[in-house]
């Protein structure tokens, strides 16, 4: 880090102390990787690094709008490491690049036997611009867009679930997020998203998708998404904690058939409660710890699924 | 609201700029490479030959009651909208295909097995209660292999009688006789008299509605839409396809006589007799398949699917398989050890390999996947409605043939899948719930393959290296042995003998 943006970085945190630390308030579920969603900028020239690790697991899934169990798959585990770089290209717009390794299995005892998976999932990249930051002596408010496309990294099969790594299909993000701060470090988010998913390639050449399909290529229900968050920083800034409520609805898509295999054409909705929480150690500069812990309460042709995850963030500035 | 508003655009805005996914074989309509006059003499499988159906003479085509049903036909031309005229060019001039794929697509539909109940017992699908739950039927591959059998035996006993008549009676097509009638097809010189494509519609839905009997409204409907697109394309006066309706019904109702009592509604046994099976393979071999699902099911797959009636072959012990190789005996290890490395190296080709040939749950399964290889032959050689019927009919028959000879080595035999005998083994495909000796897919594309090189010797070797895959793909899934794939491959090619010898004296070639 270069002196003068440590020096502007000392000089911030004083009056508006969020904009400069590095943010990764990750959304990972299943199908659509990770991606930085919240309020915070990166300063111009400084890059950040996280590295995670995440564990999900789940001992129901709804069929259709049905919650059951299932012993063929009995209860289904998935972990992914994950590396992203997030770098400040100016002070109001940032880039992302991530990259994460999932591994998936049922445990045993189960009845169908079937063997896990692993490989890496799906390389992402975008970026967030900051349209408006508006900042009084009692509040903070910020209007904040990002685009988001990740490609498949590996030959991964999307159509073997519940223990595909992704969805196997380019996916487009786009997000608006409002955000609003008072003094006392209390904040709320507002976040609305649209998820185009393309096509993916299944090894077959019929499916069946409330009718006969003779392709291998499976249309994936696109998405829009709402999430509202609250939270607050703690100790001079260098805690946040908050609370989350996700909602996903796929705009079209079959429902998982009766005691079937689900399918990438499938209609993915659910709703997710979460808490995350991000230290930035004050005498260690630039690290950073986070955690975070989200359940699935709601859904249709989606796990009940449970994750936490654990990473740490390395923030630096890059010389010109 | 102001959500579902939004929902809308944006999807609107995103479908838009997708093209269409397909939901049935591309084709337009065609000249026929064969018009087959003497088609009428074929030796046909139920009835005894052409003229066993009877039907009335037409009215010749300067009658007043034909002038009448050219003006009827001009009527409805005359009001027919834009999507009626579609759908003659989306039913084809040959409709055998697309009633073949409205079957393949009931299959997949019903192509799922009843799952457990919360106290952990199963429920199977019962005729007598068709809604269920669980619904009948539970499509598997032996019962596909049967409802497509039935359908395109009777599809090709109603061609063989409709040809019988067309250059018996040799009447003309309305847009022959009346040059105001636009003719929607290409030239085939077939007369009108009765309708091919009506009989294919009527022996269809009736046999399908034997088979799905919650499809029967379904059925109808595309019926309807299809007789009104016979008479739209030009080639159909009413009586045309009043007479080929008459054809379809009465071959169906033979056909499903002979399904009454082919001992398939045996198949799903008791506990009692299952075990007894089960018992017996014990004691005469020392080894018996046990199902392995949560919680376990009491009663494998028809066990007694082995002795459904065949078609052409006179007795399924004359093509069952030799014994086995025992559990730890020299032939078996070597196969363990096959298995084990294929599970520690799952290569993209073998793993794409397992997963084309799957054809399992939810799909049209294997004979399904034949029947999909076959319809894209019989466009490609520009076959015509009974030549196409002939082509499904007898691999149909081969390989529900090849069903029950590889269902009555499954319980004969009783041999125990990867999973129960190699402690930890997991696969990639489903493990089924039936023994593993002989592979199913093995024996079914066989058969298939035989019939289809024997059809169209040009694609031989095509589709007996695709048998071939679709029987290691088995053992590359993990969920058979080398030998039940090797050993049923030949079984398949056995008991499809049969069938073609048949062919080959029916008069078509």
């Amino acid at each position: 880090m270069n002196l003068l943006n440590r020096k502007i970085m000392l000089e911030n945190r004083k009056l508006i102390p969020l904009v400069f630390l590095c943010c990764f308030h990750l959304i990972s579920i299943e199908s659509n990787g990770q991606t930085p969603l919240d309020e915070l900028m990166m300063p111009k020239q400084d890059l950040c690094i996280l590295v995670n690790y995440e564990f999900g697991r789940f001992d129901q899934y709804w069929e259709g709008e049905v919650l059951r169990k299932n012993g063929t798959i009995a209860t289904v585990q998935r972990r992914s490491a994950l590396v992203m770089a997030a770098y400040g290209i100016t002070d109001k717009l940032d880039m992302y690049l991530g990259l994460p390794f999932v591994q998936t299995n049922s445990t045993i005892p189960n009845g169908g036997k079937f063997a896990g998976t692993s490989g890496l999932q799906d390389l992402s990249t975008g970026f967030k611009y900051q349209i408006l930051d508006k900042k009084t002596e009692k509040h903070q408010l910020s209007l904040l867009a990002s685009a988001m496309f990740s490609v498949p990294a590996s030959n991964y099969l999307s159509d073997y679930q519940p223990y595909s790594l992704g969805l196997k299909t380019p996916q487009f993000a786009w997000r608006i997020l409002g955000h609003y701060q008072l003094l006392s470090g209390f904040y709320g988010r507002a976040l609305a998203g649209y998820l185009w998913k393309g096509y993916t390639k299944a090894e077959r050449e019929y499916y069946y998708n409330n009718g006969s399909y003779f392709t291998p290529w499976m249309d994936v229900p696109n998405s829009i998404n709402f999430d509202l968050t609250a939270g607050k920083w703690f100790w001079q800034n260098s805690l946040r904690v908050e609370a989350t409520l996700s909602t996903q609805n796929s705009v079209s898509g079959d429902d998982i058939r009766a005691y079937n295999a689900p399918q990438p054409t499938n209609k993915v909705d659910f709703m997710r409660l979460g808490g995350f929480a991000h230290y930035y150690f004050p005498k260690i500069n630039g690290f950073g710890v986070l955690g975070y812990w989200n359940q699935v309460i709601e859904g249709r042709n989606m796990p009940e699924m449970s994750t936490w995850g654990l990473g740490v963030t390395y923030q630096f500035g890059i010389k010109n | 609201m102001k959500k579902s508003i939004l929902l809308l655009v944006l999807a609107g805005i995103f479908y838009s700029c997708m093209k269409d996914l397909p939901t049935e074989l591309a084709f337009e309509n065609y000249t026929f490479s064969s018009i087959d006059e003497d088609g009428g003499n074929w030796k046909p499988v139920l009835v005894e030959n052409g003229a066993a159906i009877e039907i009335s003479a037409p009215s010749p085509v300067d009658s007043d009651s034909y002038q009448a049903e050219l003006a009827e036909l001009k009527e409805i031309l005359s009001q027919a909208s834009e999507a009626d005229k579609q759908a003659v060019h989306r039913w084809t001039n040959n409709p055998v295909v697309r009633w073949n794929e409205i079957a393949l697509e009931l299959i997949a539909k019903y192509n799922l097995i009843p799952g457990p109940n919360e106290d952990g017992t199963y429920t199977l699908p019962n005729p007598a209660n068709p809604a269920g739950p669980p619904a009948f039927p539970f499509a598997h591959p032996p019962y596909a292999s049967r409802a497509l059998a039935y359908l395109s035996v009777a599809q090709f006993d109603g061609m063989i009688t409709a040809w019988h008549y067309k250059f018996t009676f040799d009447r003309e097509a309305p847009y022959l006789v009346d040059e105001s009638i636009p003719h929607e097809f290409a030239p085939n010189p077939l007369p009108s008299y009765p309708s091919d494509g009506a009989v294919v519609a009527a022996a269809s839905v009736a046999v399908l509605k034997a088979m799905f009997p919650l499809e029967a409204e379904y059925l109808e409907n595309l019926e309807q839409d299809h007789l009104q697109a016979l008479m739209l394309s030009g080639e159909h006066v009413k009586s045309d396809v009043d007479a080929g309706v008459i054809i379809g019904k009465e071959i169906a109702a033979v056909a499903l006589q002979r399904a009454s009592s082919d001992g398939m509604k045996n198949a799903q046994t008791p506990k009692s007799v299952s075990d007894s099976l089960e018992n017996a393979a014990f004691e005469r071999f020392g080894w018996k398949w046990e199902n392995l699902e949560v919680p376990r099911r009491p009663v494998g797959l028809t066990p007694l699917f082995g002795q459904v009636t065949m078609w052409n072959v006179p007795n399924v012990e004359a093509t069952r398989p030799p014994v086995p190789p025992a559990p730890n005996s020299p032939e078996y290890l070597e196969d363990v050890r096959l298995l084990e490395e294929y599970a520690a190296n799952r290569t993209v080709e073998r793993r794409r390999i397992a997963n084309f040939w799957q054809d399992g749950l939810g799909t049209y399964t294997p004979p399904g996947h034949w029947n999909d290889f076959a319809n894209r032959f019989i466009v490609k050689y520009k076959l015509n409605t009974l030549r196409s019927a002939r082509t499904l009919a007898y691999m149909n028959m081969a390989i529900m043939d090849a069903g029950i000879s590889c269902w009555d080595a499954k319980y004969y035999y009783h041999y125990p899948r990867p999973i129960q005998l190699i402690e930890g083994f997991e696969t990639i495909a489903g493990t089924p719930n039936f023994p593993s000796y002989t592979s199913g897919h093995s024996a079914f594309s066989a058969a298939g393959a035989e019939v289809l090189a024997y059809i169209f010797p040009q694609e031989a070797n095509q589709v007996r290296e695709w048998a071939e895959e679709a029987a290691i793909s088995r053992v590359y899934g993990g969920i058979h042995w080398t030998f039940d794939a090797y050993v049923g491959t030949n079984q398949g090619i056995n008991v499809a003998q049969y069938s073609i010898d048949k062919a080959k004296i029916d008069g078509a070639d």
